[in-house]
């Protein structure tokens, strides 16, 4: 009897036990999102003038909840406010900076980023095998640390320059490795 | 020995010494002092500019809380040995890395401090905000042991002390050859002065060997020399004239005083024939007339032959006293004892009741010529006799002083006596102090004691006092 009370304890249990640790991934995710935006710098024409918002964008599902909002209500960077905005087809993004691609499918992330391939846009991820897909960074836990993938060809391509503080914090993607 | 008695060379280079050496610590210490402030000062903006760097690299770091990136940053102060601590703390002020990795935790702040560094103890420590834009991501702490300024305080050290060795022995090199400048000529002339007063020469010059005080000091030196040596020279030719002169002076004196003795010789001589004449003829008057003259008439007779006696008398002794002159003193030795008694025999062969009482010493023999000593004695005595003789009892002693080299005779008797202020007259020719009423005599009796004495080497004077007698003294050497 106390065997069965002890394992339904842990049947009670494990979905606490899961989505706790979920939730605070996206929280920190969220986090590293804003905190992105401090070691990038965009082309003077990513903003129509110095007064103009840094957009962080989230196509796909909304992972965050509000607290992405809640993190960059009130910051700055380089002078700029910034907003979040969130899409639900690649068509609709507007003016945008950094983009969080949330879409489980390979070949809707492709057609996002084949459509935002000429942009100034940071596009990330935690997809695997984001960054072969033509990804910008790709989030990833190890250790049970959050840590990012950069893929430099790709960035340097869309006129984005990333400070090497993050990059000494990143690992590096190279095409022939991975093909 | 203190510093005013040194000699001057060892003087100069104190003196040059001390200057150089107290310029130099002076300099040294104001160098110091500068160089440990601009020291500190730079030491400070360097482990702030170390630690703006580190800031400036640990931002990414802090912001996405990577540990491990955040220590190989700290890792990197291995290249500056002196920074021994760092610590990063993060946002809510808890450390987040500390270097070395290693460290004990009990061994830096817990939290963040006041921003800057400061000198604390033995070390330089301080907190600097990590900042990016306006964003305080976090602070770091860093700590830097003053290894490298205690290094360069030696450093400094010794080269100071070489420097300070190095210029104080150059310095003392060059005193001791740009010294004799001034101490050469100096003791130079201290030298010369020095050899000038021992050997007495004033001939020596001084050498010149510049043309400033010391120069003038030798030139004014020499021209004393120059003075001394013209006086000195012009003294002795005044000496020599002088005693030329002296000796010139004195041959005259002497043939003329000859002369004056012969003179007076030869009329003592010739006076006393025509006396011998007259006292003949008052005798023939006495004898054969003496029934033909009246009382009045043999009374003048009288006086004229007592007249005429008194200055045979005068003649004898001028006679005598010239001799005296004449005659050089022959040198025996003289049995003084014999010779005083003959002469008491001789001077008072009346007193023969015994009248004066005679204290004879044992008188010691003497050198001397025998006929004019005994001049000298019978002078003396008879004197004594004659000034005592109207005292009821008369004392006269005879006796002697020996010193060295001579012997002192004195003859005292406790006559008449005479006043002292009168004694420069005592042994002159003709001087008397007493009227030829009272005492007879022709007063050239002591100038005979005086000359016969002074011809023997000796000297001779009186002691005297009215009333209460004469001691008379002559001395007669050995």
């Amino acid at each position: 009897m106390r065997y069965v009370f002890v394992t339904l304890l842990l049947i009670i249990n494990l979905p606490l036990v899961a989505q706790a640790p979920l939730s605070r991934e996206y929280e920190l995710k969220a986090v590293f999102l804003y905190n992105f935006a401090q070691f990038v710098e965009w082309p003077p024409t990513a903003f129509s003038n110095s007064e103009a918002p840094l957009i962080i964008g989230v196509i796909g599902k909304n992972p965050f909840g509000t607290r992405l909002k809640d993190i960059v209500s009130g910051e700055k960077v380089n002078g700029h406010d910034v907003s979040v905005q969130y899409y639900d087809n690649a068509e609709d993004i507007g003016t945008c900076h950094i983009l969080f691609i949330n879409l489980p499918e390979a070949k809707k992330r492709e057609q996002v980023l084949q459509l935002l391939k000429d942009r100034n846009i940071l596009t990330v991820s935690d997809a695997p095998g984001f960054p072969a897909e033509g990804g910008m960074i790709r989030l990833f836990t190890r250790d049970n640390k959050i840590r990012f993938e950069v893929n430099l060809e790709v960035s340097r391509a869309a006129g984005l320059s990333i400070s090497s503080k993050l990059l000494r914090l990143a690992d590096l993607f190279t095409p022939s490795k991975n093909s | 020995m203190p510093f005013k008695d040194m000699p001057i060379r060892r003087k100069l280079m104190r003196i040059i010494f001390l200057i150089c050496g107290t310029a130099l610590l002076a300099m040294s210490i104001s160098l110091f002092i500068y160089g440990s402030r601009s020291f500190r000062k730079s030491s400070l903006e360097k482990l702030s500019t170390i630690g703006k760097i580190i800031c400036t690299n640990s931002t990414a770091a802090l912001i996405f809380e990577n540990r491990q990136d955040a220590k190989e940053i700290l890792a990197a102060l291995k290249a500056e040995p002196h920074v021994v601590t760092a610590v990063l703390y993060d946002e809510k002020g808890k450390p987040f890395v500390h270097y070395p990795s290693e460290l004990d935790t009990n061994a830096f702040p817990l939290r963040p401090g006041p921003e800057g560094f400061r000198f604390a103890h033995s070390r330089l420590e301080g907190f600097q905000p990590v900042v990016m834009e306006t964003r305080r991501l976090g602070t770091l702490y860093m700590q830097s042991d003053l290894g490298d300024m205690y290094e360069e305080f030696r450093n400094y050290a010794i080269i100071t002390t070489l420097v300070m060795i190095l210029s104080l022995s150059l310095a003392w090199m060059l005193t001791r050859l740009l010294q004799k400048n001034i101490s050469v000529p100096i003791l130079a002339l201290a030298g010369t002065a020095r050899m000038i007063s021992d050997k007495k020469d004033y001939s020596v010059r001084a050498v010149k060997r510049s043309k400033d005080e010391l120069g003038s000091l030798t030139d004014a030196f020499n021209d004393m020399l120059e003075q001394i040596q013209e006086q000195n020279l012009a003294l002795n030719e005044f000496n020599q004239k002088l005693e030329q002169k002296v000796s010139e002076r004195t041959i005259q004196l002497e043939n003329l005083n000859k002369e004056l003795e012969a003179f007076s010789y030869s009329i003592s001589h010739d006076l006393r024939a025509p006396l011998r004449g007259i006292i003949g003829f008052v005798t023939i008057l006495e004898e054969d007339y003496t029934s033909r003259l009246d009382d009045e008439a043999r009374r003048i007779t009288t006086i004229i032959k007592n007249n005429t006696m008194k200055m045979g008398h005068l003649i004898d002794d001028l006679l005598a006293f010239s001799r005296m002159g004449r005659k050089d003193i022959e040198k025996t030795t003289i049995s003084t004892s014999a010779m005083v008694e003959e002469v008491i025999r001789e001077v008072a062969p009346d007193d023969k009741n015994g009248h004066i009482q005679w204290v004879i010493d044992s008188i010691p023999d003497v050198k001397g010529d025998i006929n004019a000593v005994r001049q000298v004695w019978i002078n003396l005595i008879s004197n004594a006799v004659k000034y005592s003789a109207k005292k009821a009892a008369p004392v006269i002693e005879i006796g002697f002083i020996s010193r060295q080299g001579e012997t002192i005779f004195f003859i005292k008797d406790n006559g008449v006596g005479f006043d002292e202020k009168y004694k420069h007259k005592l042994f002159k020719v003709f001087q008397r102090l007493h009227s030829t009423d009272d005492f007879e005599g022709t007063g050239v009796g002591l100038a005979i004691v005086e000359k016969v004495i002074a011809k023997h080497g000796g000297r001779v004077w009186a002691e005297a006092a009215v009333g209460k007698g004469a001691c008379f003294y002559f001395s007669l050497p050995d």
